[in-house]
This record gives structure tokens, C-alpha cells and sequence, in this order.
């Protein structure tokens, strides 16, 4: 019993968490964010199975996660919405709450597929060369959809909320958040499972030392492709997990900007560790939206405090003329998040470059874990 | 029939010729080396065996199946195991997952069985893991199952690889210089060793050699390359004697 421990009480947690959303003791802006911290563990869990453990740089993940997030949406509507593009819906929306696992599963095999966009290059190009083929087709997916007009082009696609809404027309659950927790224990099994087996080990082989491992009598390209499209695949289903949510998708949300929050995740977590990539999309998440609430705040002390305060010392110093007074219009904005958050990247590179954890988890780091989780 | 039959094997890189006309026949529970000065082409010659290189040119024709133009994991698979000359282990994993994945190519599971985890899955995993539990066993690396290959000493790194190559139960065993870096006393027990693993798991051996001791101690049968060209092949007597051999080794002593 006592080697459960923890996993009891991580599932007690969620479904606590579920009960709470459901007697709705929960803003929603607050459940929202829970959600999101949730698609982006399964973001960078499944970026950290190319970038960690098989050592690859890949910087395209959000492409990946905008194919799941679009396939997804696409199904999803055609499923359960009259629209446009589709006509008719073809199922009742009772059957919303049964169906729409179909709807994850044929987002990840259209992601999965997607992958192979890089895979296959792979076989013989690695490194920065790969790296750049990732930001490439991170390109291409995104100008793709936005061109397709019939998807909605630049101005996005939506219509997912139906799907969302007949299922807590159904039974009133707070559905999304439910699929967003089965989705990041999901993900973890597969990745955990997968690099628990010899069969995933040839992930880590390929990363040690490729030319020993082709030689060892491991097919190198068939490990590259299944690590790529298991990566895409489960990046695919953070974007359809990401799509309902929000009931809105637009490709220019997955650009590499995306992919770069995908990177921070994984190299603030640390490379090759499951536990230490999931605390870092937990504090990262916070962080972001704490800056929400910071950035305004600090606007606010800037032009309220510290500009007075700084016209007094020049008036005290002489330094500034008594009429004349510094003043500026200009404003702090959400923009600065996307100063301050690649800073973090720099001074994250250059005082801890190995992340929270390095390569390992959190049962190495403190062994007496062990006697409390299992892990399978 | 012989277990591995090269002919006219020639290999250009680009203007370079590494290796020119090399014939070569190796008789089943053969124990053979390959020597020759720094560059004469050895490590080609077995790089293009283990399929790291395409043959410019030639034939390899192993257990009655031509194996040239296949890949690398595909020739290990038929059963030719090498170890490399500069130590290629993969050294932030465990030396029991390091002989695990040897058995790579055998797995008897697929992805799917990984997941879910089925019974296919327990029951492959508990055969690999005994059979490599068995292989470290048998070359005194049982307590060492749980160690990083980077944190072991140089020859029991070596050993390691050696392990690791014998674990996909190979019928020939390519030792790319497995005397390297080890001291005369060392060379001795290595002698020992490679004699054992050539009784115990009655297969082929051919080694690149430079440590005279070990070669001509161990080999029935030696080549000797120079500039990618055979100039002598015999038994340890004859190859000492030739005067090919020594002009090659020593210089042309008639300046």
C-alpha cells in the first residue's frame, strides 16, 4: 500500500480538483489555467522524448501541436456541429462524451503523421542541420493552414465549443478539465513505459552514440521515426486538448513562439527527466500568467512612484530645472513577456544549464521517494 | 563451405584507394588476424564487413548470403559482432542495459506490447534481461551490471564491449585492436580470454592486432595489408619470416 502513496494521492488531487470545478468553487479564468499548465506537461513531456532523451534539437514542436490541434478541431466539428464546411453533423451530441477520445485519437495519428515531415530527414541529417529542418516545417504547417481558406485561413477555426458544450449537455462535468488530466497521465505512461523498455532504451542509444547503435544491430531509422512521430503524436494531443478548451484555434498561436515555450519547459525541467520537464510546465505556466499580473503593476508603480520619485531627486540634486519635469507616456505591455521570458533562457543556460533536475528524476534526486510511488 | 568469403574487395574514397583486390576466406571456428602498419586499410576492411561502408567494389558473401549493400543493424543481425578500436559503448546507461540492447534485434516485442504492456512484453523483457545477466556473468562483469560504463576503468570498459558484442550470440566476432591501451601483463590475460570466448561460444574470430604477442600467440591464420594491398598471408612462422612483412613494419633496410 505504502509504495502507492503518491500515486493515490496525485489521483485523490485530481479528482478532488475535479469535484471542486464541479460545484464550480473555481473562477474560471483559474480553471483555465490548470488546464493549460496540463497541455503544456503533455507539450513539453512529448518534446522532451526528441530534445532529451534521444538528444535531437528539435524547435518545431508547436507545428506538431497545431496538426492535433486543427485535425482535432476538424473532426470534432464535423462530429457533432452543422457547419459550413462539413454540413450536417453525423452523430447525435449525446454521444458527444463517447466519441470524442475518437476525436483525440485522430488528432495524434494526423500529428504523428506530421512528424514524419522530420523524421525522415533525420535519417542522415543531425544536429543544427536538423534543428533547422524543425523550424522549417514548424514554417510550413503554419503557412499551410493559414492558407487553406476553407479551414478558416488566417482568421482562425472554431466551432469546438459545440463539442464541449453537448457533453456537459449530457452530464454536467467539467469535461475538459477530465480529458486534460487523462491526457497528461496518458502522456506520461507512454513516455514512461516507452523509456522503461530496451525497446525505448534504443531512443537513449541513438543519443549516446548513434554509430555504435546502428552497428549493435538497432535500426536507427526506425527508432528516429517512432521517437519523432510518439513526440508529434503527443504534441498533437496537447493542440486538440488545447482547441477545446479555448473552442478557437489559430494557427499564428503555434508559431515558433510556441515552440520556444516548449524549449523553456524542457531545459528549465532538465533534459531526459519526465518528473523534472512536468514541474517546469507547472512553475512556467504560473509564471507567464503571474507576469499578466505583474507587468500592469509594475506599469502602474513606474508612473505612479518611481517617475515622482525620480523628478524629486533631480529637483533636490538641481540636476533638473524647477518647471521642468521627466515624464514619459510610454507603457509597460504584455510584449515584455517575450523579453523577459528568453532572458530567463539566458541566465538559465548560463547558471544551470542541466535544469531543475539535470537527467534525472525526482525518485534519483531524493531516493526515499521510492518507498512511495510506483511507477509502471 | 567456408563461413565468410571475401573476394575483390576494393574500396575508393574519392581519389584514395584504401583498399585494392582484398580476397579473403574464413573457415567456421577460425581464429585469424589482420595486420599491417598504421593506415594500410584494416579498419576499412572491417568496416565495410560490418556494413558501415558500401564496397566500391567485391563480394562478401556470409553463411552462403551476400551481405554487401546491406545495413549495418541488418549484418548484426545475421550474426556478425564487432567491437571498435576507440571504445563506442553507450556510456550513460547501466552495463546490464548496455548488453540488453544488444539483444536489440531479437526483441520479440513491438511497440504497441511496450505500452500496454503485455505478457508478450514481460516475457521477452525476463528473456533478454536473463540472457544478458548470463552474458556478465560469464565474463566476470556481474558486479558491475548496475555501474556507467563511463565510470569503469579502461579495461573494463574494453570487457564490456566485448560483452556487449557477444551478447547478440554472433557466429563471427570482429576485435578491432582489443589490445589497445593495455599493459604487456594485461595482453596476457587477454590472450587467455580470447582463446576462452573462442572454445566457449564456438564461433569465428578475426582481429585487427598490433600488440606481435597477442596476434602471434592467438591466430592460426595471419593477412598482413600495406597500403590496402595483401603483401603477405600465412601462419604466425611464415608471416614472421617474410621478408614483405618486415620491409613493411621496419623500412627497407637496403638504403
Amino acid at each position: 500500500m505504502q509504495r502507492y502513496a503518491i500515486n493515490i494521492l496525485l489521483c485523490a488531487a485530481a479528482l478532488v480538483l475535479v469535484v471542486i470545478a464541479h460545484a464550480e468553487m473555481l473562477d474560471k479564468y483559474v480553471l483555465n489555467i490548470i488546464m493549460l499548465i496540463g497541455i503544456n506537461c503533455i507539450f513539453a513531456a512529448s518534446l522532451n522524448l526528441v530534445n532529451g532523451y534521444m538528444g535531437e534539437f528539435s524547435c518545431g514542436h508547436g507545428g506538431f501541436m497545431c496538426v492535433g490541434a486543427y485535425a482535432g478541431s476538424l473532426l470534432s466539428v464535423a462530429f457533432f456541429a452543422d457547419s459550413k464546411l462539413f454540413g450536417a453533423a453525423l452523430f447525435a451530441p449525446q454521444l458527444a462524451p463517447f466519441l470524442f477520445p475518437l476525436v483525440l485519437l485522430g488528432a495524434v495519428l494526423v500529428a504523428a503523421l506530421a512528424g514524419l515531415l522530420v523524421a525522415l530527414p533525420s535519417f542522415k541529417t543531425r544536429d543544427d542541420y536538423l534543428a533547422i529542418i524543425t523550424i522549417a516545417a514548424n514554417y510550413i504547417i503554419i503557412s499551410l493552414i493559414e492558407n487553406i481558406d476553407a479551414i478558416g485561413g488566417p482568421r482562425g477555426f472554431s466551432g469546438m465549443k459545440k463539442t464541449v458544450n453537448a457533453m456537459s449537455d449530457l452530464v454536467d462535468l467539467p469535461w475538459m478539465l477530465m480529458w486534460t488530466l487523462l491526457g497528461v497521465l496518458a502522456c506520461v505512461m507512454v513516455i514512461r513505459r516507452l523509456m522503461s523498455s530496451t525497446y525505448g532504451k534504443g531512443v537513449s542509444a541513438v543519443c549516446q552514440n548513434e554509430v555504435a547503435t546502428e552497428m549493435m544491430g538497432i535500426n536507427t531509422n526506425r527508432v528516429k521515426i517512432m521517437a519523432f512521430m510518439v513526440s508529434s503524436g503527443l504534441g498533437g494531443l496537447a493542440g486538440v486538448l488545447y482547441a477545446h478548451v479555448y473552442g478557437y484555434v489559430n494557427a499564428q498561436s503555434f508559431s515558433l513562439l510556441k515552440s520556444t515555450e516548449g524549449l523553456v519547459m524542457v531545459y528549465l525541467g532538465g533534459m531526459g527527466s519526465i518528473s523534472g520537464v512536468l514541474m517546469a510546465a507547472v512553475v512556467f505556466t504560473l509564471l507567464i500568467e503571474l507576469l499578466r499580473f505583474i507587468i500592469p503593476w509594475f506599469n502602474g508603480t513606474f508612473h505612479d512612484t518611481i517617475i515622482p520619485w525620480l523628478n524629486d531627486v533631480l529637483h533636490k540634486l538641481n540636476l533638473l530645472s524647477a518647471d521642468d519635469r521627466l515624464h514619459t507616456d510610454y507603457q509597460l505591455d504584455q510584449i515584455w513577456t517575450w523579453v523577459i521570458i528568453p532572458l530567463m533562457l539566458i541566465l538559465l543556460m548560463r547558471f544551470r544549464s542541466e535544469g531543475f533536475l539535470g537527467n534525472r528524476e525526482l525518485t534519483h534526486v531524493f531516493p526515499r521517494l521510492k518507498h512511495w510511488v510506483t511507477l509502471k | 563451405m567456408p563461413l565468410l568469403e571475401i573476394s575483390g574487395l576494393t574500396q575508393r574514397f574519392g581519389g584514395l584507394q584504401a583498399l585494392t583486390d582484398f580476397s579473403f576466406q574464413l573457415e567456421e571456428h577460425g581464429l585469424v588476424g589482420l595486420i599491417g602498419p598504421n593506415g594500410a586499410g584494416k579498419t576499412t576492411v572491417f568496416n565495410i564487413i560490418s556494413g558501415f561502408y558500401k564496397p566500391t567494389e567485391g563480394n562478401i558473401v556470409f553463411n552462403g548470403r551476400r551481405v554487401n549493400g546491406l545495413r549495418p543493424h541488418q549484418i548484426t543481425a545475421l550474426g556478425i559482432a564487432r567491437t571498435f578500436q576507440n571504445i563506442r559503448l553507450w556510456n550513460d546507461m547501466a552495463v546490464l542495459d548496455n548488453i540488453r540492447l544488444a539483444r536489440y534485434a531479437w526483441l520479440g516485442y513491438n511497440f504497441w506490447d511496450a505500452i500496454f504492456r503485455t505478457k508478450r512484453y514481460y516475457r521477452q523483457e525476463k528473456t533478454i534481461e536473463d540472457r544478458a545477466c548470463e552474458v556478465l556473468e560469464m565474463m566476470g562483469l556481474a558486479n558491475y551490471a548496475g555501474e556507467l560504463p563511463k565510470n569503469l576503468p579502461y579495461g573494463l570498459q574494453r570487457r564490456v564491449e566485448l560483452a556487449r558484442a557477444l551478447a547478440s550470440k554472433p557466429r563471427l566476432l570482429l576485435l578491432d585492436e582489443p589490445a589497445a591501451g593495455l599493459s604487456s601483463a594485461d595482453a596476457d590475460d587477454l590472450i587467455r580470454f580470447i582463446r576462452w570466448i573462442h572454445d566457449e561460444f564456438k564461433l569465428s574470430v578475426w582481429m585487427i592486432e598490433h600488440q606481435m604477442k597477442v596476434v602471434m600467440n592467438l591466430c592460426q591464420h595471419i593477412t598482413v595489408l600495406d597500403f590496402g594491398r595483401v603483401i603477405a598471408a600465412g601462419t604466425p612462422e611464415e608471416i614472421r619470416n617474410n621478408h614483405d612483412v618486415i620491409k613493411a613494419y621496419l623500412g627497407d633496410d637496403t638504403l
